[in-house]
């Protein structure tokens, strides 16, 4: 064989081998810094509690929530079908399995945004997909749709119907009794059968 | 016989164009400008020590005097809400341009010089991305300012006094007892609870029909 064939084998072998140690990562799950930081600037993960809470009403099978205060909090209260996964044990398999499941979208939520938002970054520097972040936390929950403000007889009409919605939303998870109006109360008409005519005796 | 037999020196050319070429690439290769000095797992317990990263309002009145020149403060939204209204001394950097390489420079820069970077925008959501990134990768000097700029505008007469009323800007903590809330909402909104009568129908005996004959 020819001398110069394997040197070059010999030389692309070499190079290969080397190729091998160009972009050894520790962790090859987790995505790029630029692109994580690309992903942290858009403002698109976040979801407002009326979406929430619409989506709650409507028992949409896709919505997961996930509550990352401590346990002791969320035992105390949550919303409705919550999985609590606390931020300081978010880095465990244990909890990380929760998350990337397909179909499912995850809103994440604390008693307001900051913890939801940090463990969205983590979990998005884990190249964890359609994770979301409740504006506002528990207590934007509490303000918007348990005690919902009326808005001013100025407010566009959009306000009203967002009135509307989130105070028969707070009946909805208060379990408080619907408040009806007297003046629409329907009037109950009676109709008088017609008598039938009782064959007027005779034979 | 093989064409290569003919002319060695063909080969010898070849195999360095070969190598040449893949030198060429390698240098001109383009690595990231940022990696991860932090490990997901130090991330999440660095979260939990928050006094290594907030910047308190009450800290400013240093910063505003001269007193305190080893802090910088970074305003990262846009050039258009810069020029409303910002902290005296504040460096605009839009929060898009941060990783441009001069600003990753100057970043390193101030790293060095141990100085403290702090950065903030609006209110502390907004900053509070940026900030755990740029932790992230590495800069353990930046911080994050509790309230953000609205919070500074409604407060920047009486910074110091802020000091005091934490429980204003400070997130994280829960504002209502939200078990209590969530039983009582509706009726501490006002609504009156009215109960209906069910309207309860009688039917009236039919008489019956004299049972015709006569």
């Amino acid at each position: 064989m020819n001398r110069n064939y394997i040197i070059l084998t010999f030389l692309m072998l070499a190079l290969a081998v080397g190729t091998l140690f160009l972009h050894l990562q520790k962790d090859t799950k987790q995505i790029q810094p630029e692109a994580l930081l690309w992903d942290v600037l858009q403002p698109t993960r976040y979801v407002t509690t009326d979406q929430v809470a619409k989506r709650l009403i409507e028992k949409d099978p896709s919505l997961m929530l996930i509550d990352v205060r401590p346990a002791a909090e969320y035992t105390q209260f949550t919303l409705p079908g919550a999985l609590n996964v606390p931020l300081d044990s978010l880095y465990t398999s244990a909890a990380l399995a929760n998350f990337g499941i397909p179909g499912a979208k995850v809103v994440l939520f604390a008693n307001d945004a900051i913890a939801a938002d940090e463990a969205w970054v983590i979990l998005r520097r884990l190249n964890f997909k359609n994770n979301y972040v409740m504006k506002g936390g528990l207590n934007g929950w509490v303000e918007t749709i348990i005690r919902p403000v009326a808005p001013a007889e100025t407010a566009p009409e959009t306000a009203f119907e967002q009135y509307n919605f989130r105070k028969a939303a707070s009946m909805y998870f208060t379990g408080a009794k619907m408040d009806v109006n007297k003046d629409q109360k329907a009037k109950v008409v009676f109709k008088k059968r017609k008598k039938t005519v009782v064959a007027s005796g005779g034979c | 016989m093989h064409v290569h037999d003919l002319n060695p020196k063909k080969t010898l050319w070849a195999v360095i164009i070969f190598v040449v070429l893949i030198i060429v690439g390698f240098i001109t290769m383009k690595r990231p400008t940022m990696t991860y000095e932090q490990s997901v797992k130090q991330s999440v317990q660095m979260l939990s020590d928050t006094s290594a990263y907030y910047f308190y309002p009450y800290q400013l009145v240093e910063v505003l005097n001269h007193q305190n020149k080893d802090v910088v403060l970074i305003d990262i939204r846009n050039k258009y809400e810069f020029g409303q209204g910002h902290i005296p001394g504040a460096k605009s950097i839009p929060s898009f341009d941060l990783a441009k390489k001069e600003n990753l420079n100057m970043l390193e820069n101030y790293k060095q010089k141990k100085i403290r970077v702090v950065l903030y925008a609006n209110n502390q959501l907004e900053a509070t991305g940026a900030w755990f990134f740029f932790r992230q990768v590495g800069f353990e000097n930046i911080s994050v300012l509790l309230g953000g700029y609205d919070f500074y505008a409604a407060h920047q007469k009486d910074l110091e006094a802020t000091y005091y009323d934490q429980n204003v800007y400070l997130k994280g903590v829960p504002r209502y007892d939200f078990a209590k809330v969530a039983k009582s909402a509706v009726t501490e909104a006002g609504t009156t609870q009215t109960t209906t009568k069910p309207v309860v129908f009688k039917r009236r005996k039919k008489a019956t029909v004299a049972a015709g004959g006569c």
